[in-house]
C-alpha cells in the first residue's frame, strides 16, 4: 500500500518516514439511478492524508469531492477501492469517536442549546460528559455567553462556530469539513477562515477540507487537491509552502496569489487576485 | 442610559400591538357569533316554531340547566372511554411508526394494513364489539382507538422522515446506527407532526366513543343522543349535540396548544404518506403494488383468523373469512345475499358520492373565496376550524332532522362532513404558496383572481387531495350513521337491522364489502391525485 503512495512533492515536503493517517486507494463510486442510469461520481481516486496536515479538495460542482469525503467518513460506501485509516478499518475509528464531520448547514439540532449540541458529540462518541471541555470549546470558538442560546437565535456564522466546536470537543484524530463555510456570507467566511483553523490545527487533527473557494483552499491547506468533473478524477496535487498558522497578512503574499492563480488555471477559471471568486459551475 | 430606557420600551411595543390585533379579531369573531346566535333563535322560534326541526339557543340553554347533572355524568363516561381509546390507539400508532423507522422495508405494507383499519366501517364494528366485550365500555374504547390510529400513524411517519439528511449523517458519522438516529433526532423532530396527528385524533376519539355508545351502552352522550332523538326531544338533542361539539373542539384546541408549546415550526404538509425510495419503471411499480397487495391481504386474513382463534371467539357472532366467502359466493342463497348487500350499497352510494363531491368542490371554492376576501376569511375561519372537529354522529341526527329523512338530509350531512376538513386543508394549502411566487405575480401587476388561479391553486392541490383521501372513510361513516339513525335506507340501515336481528353473517359480509370498497375508493382517489399532481405540481409527487 505505502509503496503506491509515491507522490514526489509530498515525499519531499514531509519525508517518507511519517505514516499516512488516511489512505484512499483507487476509490471509485457509481450512483445507480432509476431506469438503469448511473452516474460515475469518482473514478479511481487515490488520496493520502498525513497526520497533522490540512488537505483541501477543490473542483467544480459534481466532481465528487463531497462524495469522497462522505466515503472517508463512512457515510457512503465506495463501489470499488480501499480506504484505511491508521492502517485500520475506518468503522472502528468512527465508533471510537476519532472522526468528526462538519456539514455545510451546521446541522445543529434546533431543540438543543449550543451547549447541549456540543455535548451531544461526546455522547454520540461514547465519551464521558465533561462540562469543562464543552465550556472550553465554546470559549475557543468565540461563543461565550451563548451557551444557552438555541440555534435559531444565532447568526449563520455563529452556528458554524458551534458546529466546529462540536467537531473538536471529542479531540478527533481526523476532521472532515464538507464546505463548512459554504452557507455563510463572504465577509463572515473570511473572518471564520482566519479565526477557526488555528483552533483545530493547534489540536493536531488531520483535516480534509472540501470547498469550492480556491482562496479558502490555498489559505487553509498544506496541500490542495484539484479534481475534475464526471467522472471525478484527481487533476493535480499542489503543495502550499506557506508557514502555518496563516494570518491575514498571508493573503497579501505573492506566493499566495500565484498559488490561487495556479489552481484557478487548473480548474479553467480566471481568478481575481483579490480572492473573491469561487468555482461553482 | 439611553440603552436601558430604550430596551423595555422596545419590548413593550410589539406585545402591545399584538394585543390590539387580538382584540380586533376577537371582537369580529364575537360579533359574527352573536349575529349567528340571534338569527338562529329567530329562525327556530318564528320560522320553524313547533316543527321540532331546530332547537332555539334559549331551548338548548334551558335543557343544559335542567339536565346538568345527567349531562355531566354522561360526559364523564364518554370522555373516560374516549381518553382510553385515544391512549391505546395512539400508543399503537407510535409503536408501529417506530417499528417502521427501524425496519423501513416494512413501511408500504404497514401503511396498507393500517389503511384497512382506517377503512373499517365503525358503525358495523360497534355491534360485533358489543358481543365480544359484553356490557361495559369495551366497544367505546376500541372504536375510539380504531378512529385515531391511522390519522396519528401517517403524520408521525412523515415527521420521522422530515429530518434533514445532515442530522442523520451527524449521528452516523460517529458510527451510530438507526436506533440512535431515532432516539437522538427523529423522535424529537417528529413532535410537531405527532401533535398535528393528535390534534385530529382528539375529536376522532370522542367520535369513536360516541359510535360505540350507540350499540347498547348503559350511559354516555351517545346514549343520550339516541334517546332524545327517539323521543323527539329536540331541545335535549341539540343540548347534547352542542355539549359534545364543544368538548370535541376543546379537545382539539387543547392538544393544539400543547403542541404549539413544543413545536419548532409547524409541519408543512400532512397526511401524505412518505415517498417510497428511488424512481422505478411503471412495470416494476405494478408488480410491486400487486406483490404488496397480496402480502397485505394475506396478513389481513392471518390476523383476522388468528385474532379470533387466540381470543377463542364463538363462531356464532365471530365469522371467519371462510364464512363470509361462503355467505357471499358458496351457497344457493348467495345470489340473494349479494343482491341484498349490493342494493344497500347502491343506496348509500347514491347519497354518499354526490355529498362527497359537493363537499369537496365547495370546500375548495370557499377556500379560494376566503383567500380573496380577507375579512370573510378572518371572520369565518374560526368557525370552519371549530366545525371541522364536531363529531359526525352528533351532527348527523340534527341535520337529518332539519333537512328531512329523504336523500337531501343525508347528502347534506355527508357534504358538510367533507366540506369543513377540505376548506381548512385548502386554506392552509393556499397559504403555503411561496412568497416569492406571489411577489413575481405582483411585479407584473397580475389581478388577484388570476394570481389565485395560476399561482396559488397549484400550491393548494396537494392539500386538496390529502383532504379528499382522508374524507373517503369519513364520507362512509357519515352516510352510514345518518342512515342508521334516521333514514332507514342503505348500508347503515342494513347494518342496524342485521345487528338487531343477530344476522352476524350479513353484518360481517357488510363489514367486508364496505372495507374493500372504501379502501378501493381511497386507492382511486390516490391514483387521481398522482395523475393530477404529475401535471400540476410534479415536485409534490410522493413516489
Amino acid at each position: 500500500m505505502v509503496a503506491m503512495m509515491n507522490d514526489p512533492t509530498i515525499e519531499s515536503l514531509r519525508g517518507p518516514s511519517i505514516a499516512p493517517l488516511v489512505e484512499c486507494t483507487q476509490v471509485s463510486k457509481v450512483f445507480r439511478g432509476g431506469g438503469g442510469s448511473h452516474v460515475h461520481a469518482l473514478d479511481e481516486v487515490t488520496v493520502t492524508l498525513r497526520p497533522g496536515t490540512v488537505t483541501a479538495l477543490v473542483g467544480p460542482s459534481g466532481c465528487g469531492k463531497s462524495t469522497l469525503l462522505r466515503i472517508i467518513a463512512g457515510l457512503e460506501s465506495a463501489s470499488s477501492g480501499a480506504i484505511s485509516i491508521d492502517g485500520e478499518d475506518p468503522d472502528q475509528l468512527r465508533r471510537d469517536g476519532e472522526i468528526a464531520v462538519a456539514f455545510q448547514d451546521a446541522s445543529l439540532l434546533p431543540w438543543r442549546t449550543v451547549e447541549s449540541n456540543i455535548a451531544l458529540a461526546l455522547k454520540l462518541a461514547r465519551r464521558p460528559m465533561s462540562k469543562g471541555r464543552v465550556k472550553e470549546l465554546i470559549d475557543l470558538v468565540g461563543l461565550a455567553g451563548f451557551e444557552k442560546a438555541k440555534p435559531a437565535q444565532l447568526s449563520g456564522g455563529m452556528r458554524q462556530r458551534a458546529a466546529i466546536a462540536r467537531c473538536l470537543v471529542t479531540a478527533p484524530r481526523l476532521l472532515l469539513l464538507d464546505e463548512p463555510f459554504g452557507a455563510v456570507d463572504e465577509l463572515t467566511r473570511r473572518r471564520l477562515n482566519l479565526e477557526l483553523p488555528p483552533i483545530w490545527q493547534d489540536r493536531g487533527s488531520t483535516t480534509l477540507l472540501v470547498t469550492h473557494s480556491i482562496p479558502e483552499a490555498v489559505l487553509l491547506a498544506d496541500e490542495v487537491i484539484v479534481m475534475s468533473a464526471r467522472p471525478g478524477r484527481i487533476a493535480a496535487k499542489i503543495t502550499v509552502p506557506i508557514e502555518r498558522p496563516r494570518r491575514a497578512r498571508h493573503l497579501h503574499l505573492p506566493e499566495f496569489h500565484d498559488l490561487v492563480d495556479e489552481v484557478g488555471v487548473l480548474l479553467g477559471v480566471d481568478v481575481d487576485p483579490g480572492g473573491e471568486l469561487a468555482v461553482d459551475s | 442610559m439611553t440603552a436601558t430606557i430604550a430596551a423595555p420600551a422596545n419590548q413593550q411595543t410589539p406585545s402591545a400591538s399584538r394585543t390590539r390585533v387580538d382584540i380586533g379579531g376577537i371582537a369580529r369573531t364575537a360579533a359574527g357569533f352573536g349575529i349567528v346566535i340571534i338569527a338562529w333563535e329567530v329562525i327556530a322560534r318564528l320560522v320553524l316554531g313547533g316543527t321540532n326541526l331546530i332547537a332555539p339557543p334559549s331551548g338548548i340553554v334551558s335543557s343544559w340547566i335542567d339536565n346538568w347533572d345527567l349531562y355531566q355524568r354522561a360526559m364523564s363516561a364518554t370522555l373516560w372511554s374516549a381518553a382510553r381509546g385515544f391512549f391505546w390507539g395512539n400508543l399503537a400508532a407510535v409503536t408501529l411508526a417506530g417499528f417502521v423507522v427501524l425496519a423501513p422495508a416494512t413501511e408500504r405494507v404497514v401503511l396498507r394494513l393500517s389503511l384497512v383499519i382506517f377503512c373499517l366501517p365503525l358503525v358495523a364494528m360497534g355491534p360485533i364489539l358489543r358481543v365480544v366485550w359484553g356490557t361495559g365500555d369495551g366497544p367505546q374504547v376500541t372504536l375510539a382507538a380504531l378512529a385515531v390510529f391511522y390519522t396519528t400513524l401517517v403524520p408521525l411517519l412523515v415527521g420521522f422522515r422530515a429530518v434533514p439528511q445532515s442530522w442523520t449523517d451527524l449521528v452516523h458519522s460517529y458510527g451510530r446506527g438507526r436506533f440512535r438516529v431515532l432516539t437522538t433526532v427523529r423522535i424529537r423532530a417528529s413532535v410537531p407532526y405527532l401533535f398535528a396527528g393528535l390534534q385530529v385524533a382528539a375529536p376522532a376519539a370522542f367520535l369513536g366513543a360516541l359510535v360505540g355508545e350507540f350499540t347498547g351502552a348503559q350511559r354516555g352522550m351517545g346514549l343520550l343522543t339516541i334517546n332524545s332523538m327517539r323521543a323527539l326531544r329536540t331541545n335535549d338533542l341539540w343540548a347534547v349535540a352542542t355539549i359534545s361539539a364543544l368538548v370535541s373542539m376543546a379537545a382539539y384546541v387543547i392538544v393544539g396548544m400543547v403542541g404549539r408549546r413544543l413545536a419548532i415550526g409547524q409541519p408543512a404538509l400532512l397526511m401524505t404518506p412518505p415517498s417510497g425510495g428511488p424512481a422505478i419503471t411503471t412495470r416494476r411499480r405494478v408488480i410491486r403494488a400487486l406483490t404488496e397487495a397480496a402480502i397485505s391481504v394475506s396478513i389481513v386474513l392471518v390476523l383476522w383468523i388468528g385474532l379470533m382463534a387466540v381470543l377463542d371467539l364463538d363462531n356464532y357472532f365471530a365469522k371467519r373469512p371462510a364464512d363470509v366467502w361462503d355467505y357471499l359466493f358458496g351457497r344457493p342463497a348467495s345470489q340473494a345475499n349479494r343482491t341484498e348487500i349490493l342494493d344497500a350499497l347502491s343506496g348509500t352510494a347514491r347519497i354518499a358520492i354526490p355529498g362527497y363531491i359537493v363537499g369537496l368542490v365547495l370546500g375548495a371554492v370557499f377556500a379560494a373565496l376566503f383567500d380573496l376576501y380577507d375579512t370573510v376569511r378572518r371572520t369565518l375561519t374560526p368557525f370552519a376550524v371549530a366545525l371541522r372537529c364536531v363529531p359526525i354522529v352528533v351532527i348527523a341526527p340534527l341535520l337529518v332532522q332539519a333537512f328531512g329523512r329523504g336523500m337531501t338530509g343525508t347528502t347534506t350531512t355527508v357534504a358538510i362532513m367533507t366540506f369543513f376538513p377540505t376548506l381548512v386543508a385548502c386554506s392552509h394549502g393556499l397559504r403555503q404558496t411561496p412568497g416569492q411566487v406571489l411577489e413575481f405575480y405582483s411585479v407584473y401587476d397580475t389581478g388577484r383572481v388570476r394570481t389565485l388561479l395560476s399561482g396559488q391553486v397549484p400550491a393548494m392541490v396537494p392539500a386538496f387531495f390529502a383532504a379528499a383521501r382522508i374524507a373517503v372513510p369519513t364520507t362512509v361513516l357519515a352516510a352510514t350513521v345518518a342512515e342508521w339513525l334516521a333514514t332507514g335506507t342503505g348500508m347503515g340501515n342494513l347494518m342496524a337491522l342485521t345487528a338487531v336481528n343477530s344476522r352476524y353473517e350479513t353484518l360481517w359480509a357488510c363489514i367486508f364489502v364496505v372495507t374493500v370498497i372504501v379502501a378501493a375508493a381511497y386507492g382511486v382517489v390516490a391514483i387521481v391525485e398522482q395523475w393530477v399532481l404529475a401535471r400540476v405540481a410534479p415536485e409534490q409527487l410522493s413516489w
